[in-house]
């Protein structure tokens, strides 16, 4: 039976095999590490883009107005619109792809900072179990060390994820290419965000079928949750703050999404505005982009309306 | 609990020391508990399924073993294939028949008594079906001695390295390697961590990172040009060669950790110069399964009809493989077009042979990459219809491919550049050990600094540019 217990007699087997593993764990530590300082001294070195989009309305946004949302408050709200008819600086730090949880990590590191005079949060009304929001969470993992206000949000991805985050180079993960076009300035398309703001200028064909597929679905509750933090946290602040469901090319079956944002806020003592049915922008392919996203045309027309009653709640 | 997640890492550590640590005469009780507590953890109900077959198999075998009379053994044979056959029927057909009878007969004005239904298929169980129903027939065949100990059979049949998506192992390779575990030995962890590195790379920077293209390809395919579905058309095999190959060397890796010797089951697949040689490499478990299982007796039973026969074979093998995969009418014509490519090459071997012989052509190296890229080809066009979603989607993207040049999508073009970047690296390593064996070695260098920078490099790269938010792998769903 000798050498049946691996654990007691291994005949030096184990620790021939755990120096080797130290040795490569070392070696990839140094390179990690290095290779880690490099990303983020070019992530962080970006002039444009959505990486650095992303670090100026964490660390640096010191506008009047704030906007928060995914894409849709990304293509919908138009600077020179606020500026003009409110008189107040603005910023748009939404981001494509991203939800409810990106949102509220932001939030808090902006809170930490200032507090803007007005919030506008475009939500997207996405209620429904998916992983894809918590995966988009990946665009938060360079500031995860610097900012531990957005951790509760960042650490929903997985529950490794504050160990995956040892590593320097996990958190710029599929970015060494976005990274180098960012140093490399070779993109110009990266300039053409105007405070924040993206206008879509081309028209797509809308397609139908997109609504249909957009029925009930297992509500997650975490998103619920992150929402009421979200207003709540606003409000606490003592800003402006107004939630805003962006108008759609066509009414769809996804109320009851709508309804759990409207009682959220109602709750709360937060007005919400609901465009999603408005028949001003409902079946008008002319203001569209693609079914959810207005293009510049239409965002324009819908930053007016915004800015106007935005002038009501101010005076 | 798939094999790219940390909860896999951590389970696999803790089974290790568990597995070691207990003595030999236990250690296929730690595996079983193991692979059970493994398998429990996707679904627990599917375990009552996979207990099943397994009591049903043992059963069965310890009767067939017990008989002398062949026809009795032969009706405990049948009765077990039945028997372990149902639940994977019921699972993967039922539905898909039940619904269509539904559609069918309304046409027809007849009100079928059942509603629509959906069912979940539980996973892995194709694959432990094929190795129950593999175990029953070598048992039969005498090949196999019946298992007398429950354990084993139920370990052989659950053993969680496999169980999802295989190989599809033999019994009479498996079982002697339960009943007489090893200890554990350097080369062998060794060699098993290389394998389950490779296996990650394979996966998280080649397969998951090919999928977002081919997935944002193929959900919007009247939206795209022929370029582009061109592009996803030779990105597929990649990423299924990577995805399913990249699981079997991890699977290999964990297994080889714990001693125990699983078969290969991909062979450096796109360096095939024929179809037939194509499926000795591609899903080798698979295919050896159907060949000893399907294949031979069918051809036996129609000896009579010569090269026909061997052409009514093939022709049935693949059906039959192809309905395995699913059921609809994308895979019955991936069945179909494998089972025609397979019978035009054996029915034009002699001419091809000649024509080789004639004009030296064997050795040359332009006949030999033209073979191998029309091999490949041909391979694409049957996972055109393995991927698509439907018969009319399918067409369509072959007919764009022929009729719609145009701009290549790139969306981000990061995807196509690390997506391109992996291919390369996994195809110089396969080329290398296709023609160069024992030469360029990295994980295998004699120099411990080459080996170590080589495994340090692969770590950093699935850091760098693996896909941590990818899928489960591709075969899940068989």
């Amino acid at each position: 039976m000798a050498g049946s217990l691996f654990i007691f007699n291994s005949d030096g087997m184990l620790k021939k095999l755990f120096i080797n593993f130290l040795l490569v764990a070392a070696v990839v530590a140094v390179l990690d590490f290095a290779l880690g300082k490099v990303l983020r001294h070019f992530y962080f070195r970006e002039s444009s883009g959505l990486h650095y989009r992303t670090t100026y309305s964490m660390e640096k946004a010191d506008a009047d107005i704030l906007i928060f949302g995914s894409s849709r408050a990304n293509h919908h709200y138009v600077p020179e619109v606020f500026a003009d008819s409110l008189g107040l600086t603005f910023y748009n730090t939404g981001r494509d792809g991203n939800g409810i949880f990106y949102q509220a990590a932001l939030l808090k590191s902006v809170l930490k900072r200032y507090t803007p005079k007005v919030i506008i949060l475009d939500y997207a009304g996405d209620f429904g179990k998916g992983r894809q929001v918590y995966d988009n969470l990946s665009s938060l993992l360079p500031y995860y060390q610097s900012h531990p206000e957005i951790r509760q949000e960042v650490n929903l991805r997985s529950p490794y994820e504050s160990v995956k985050l040892l590593s320097g180079i996990y958190p710029y993960n599929s970015q060494l290419l976005t990274i180098a076009v960012g140093n490399l300035d070779m993109n110009k398309k990266r300039k053409s965000d105007n405070k924040g703001y993206v206008p879509l200028e081309t028209e797509h064909p809308v397609v139908k079928e997109y609504f249909n597929s957009l029925i009930q679905q297992p509500v997650d509750s975490n998103k619920i949750e992150s929402l009421r933090e979200f207003v709540r946290v606003a409000k606490a602040s003592g800003t402006r703050f107004v939630v805003v469901y962006s108008p759609l090319y066509q009414e769809h079956k996804r109320y009851w999404e709508i309804e759990i944002c409207e009682t959220i806020c109602k709750e709360a003592g937060v007005p919400f505005w609901d465009y999603s049915r408005d028949s001003f922008f409902v079946q008008q392919p002319d203001l569209y982009y693609d079914p959810v996203h207005l293009n510049h045309k239409g965002a324009l027309i819908f930053s007016k309306q915004i800015a106007s009653r935005m002038r009501d709640v101010l005076h | 609990m798939v094999f790219t997640s940390v909860n896999f890492i951590l389970f696999f550590a803790a089974v290790i020391v568990l597995y070691f640590s207990a003595p030999l005469k236990w250690r296929w009780l730690v595996l079983l508990v193991a692979s059970y507590f493994f398998y429990i953890n996707i679904k627990p109900v599917f375990a009552i399924l996979l207990a099943a077959v397994t009591a049903s198999t043992y059963v069965f075998t310890r009767l067939m073993d017990q008989t002398r009379k062949e026809s009795r053994k032969n009706v405990y044979k049948v009765i077990n294939i039945i028997l372990v056959l149902l639940p994977l029927f019921f699972f993967k057909y039922f539905a898909v028949i039940n619904n269509s009878l539904i559609a069918g007969l309304q046409g027809w004005g007849i009100h079928w008594p059942l509603p629509e239904i959906e069912l979940f298929l539980p996973v892995g169980i194709s694959f432990y079906t094929f190795m129950a129903i593999g175990y029953t027939i070598d048992v039969f065949n005498e090949e196999t001695p019946a298992e007398k100990h429950p354990g084993i059979v139920a370990l052989f049949i659950s053993f969680f390295p496999l169980i999802l998506s295989g190989p599809i192992e033999r019994a009479g390779n498996m079982l002697p390697q339960f009943r007489n575990p090893v200890n554990p030995d350097y080369d062998k962890v060794v060699k098993g961590l290389r394998f389950m590195l490779w296996g990650f790379f394979m996966k998280l920077v080649v397969a998951d990172r090919i999928g977002i293209y081919v997935d944002a390809v193929y959900h919007n395919i009247p939206n795209h040009n022929g370029t582009t579905l061109l592009a996803a058309f030779f990105l597929y095999p990649f990423q299924v060669y990577a995805d399913l190959g990249g699981y079997s060397l991890v699977a290999i890796g964990v297994a080889g950790i714990l001693g125990i010797k699983v078969m290969d089951n991909f062979r450096r697949p796109f360096f095939a110069a024929t179809m037939a040689e194509f499926w000795r490499r591609w899903h080798m478990s698979l295919i050896t399964w159907l060949t000893d299982y399907v294949y031979t007796p069918i051809s036996f039973a129609l000896r009579q009809y010569k090269l026909w026969g061997i052409v009514y074979s093939l022709m049935i093998t693949f059906m039959i493989s192809g309905i395995w995969h699913a059921a609809s009418l994308t895979f019955v014509a991936w069945g179909l077009l494998q089972g025609i490519y397979l019978s035009v090459e054996a029915l034009t071997n002699k001419q091809r042979a000649n024509m080789e012989k004639k004009y030296k052509l064997a050795n040359r190296g332009w006949y030999i990459f033209l073979s191998c890229l029309i091999t490949f080809i041909l391979f694409g066009i049957s996972q055109v219809f393995a991927r698509s979603a439907n018969l009319q989607d399918a067409f369509q993207v072959l007919g764009k491919i022929v009729t719609e040049p145009g701009a290549l999508f790139i969306g981000a073009p990061s995807i196509l550049i690390f997506s391109i970047l992996g291919i390369s690296m996994v195809m110089l390593k396969d080329f290398t050990d296709e023609y160069y064996p024992g030469r360029f070695l990295l994980f295998e260098n004699r120099n411990k600094p080459v080996r170590v920078m080589a495994y340090s490099l692969v770590i950093v790269l699935i850091l760098l540019i693996g896909v941590f938010d990818g899928g489960e792998f591709i075969y899940f769903q068989f």
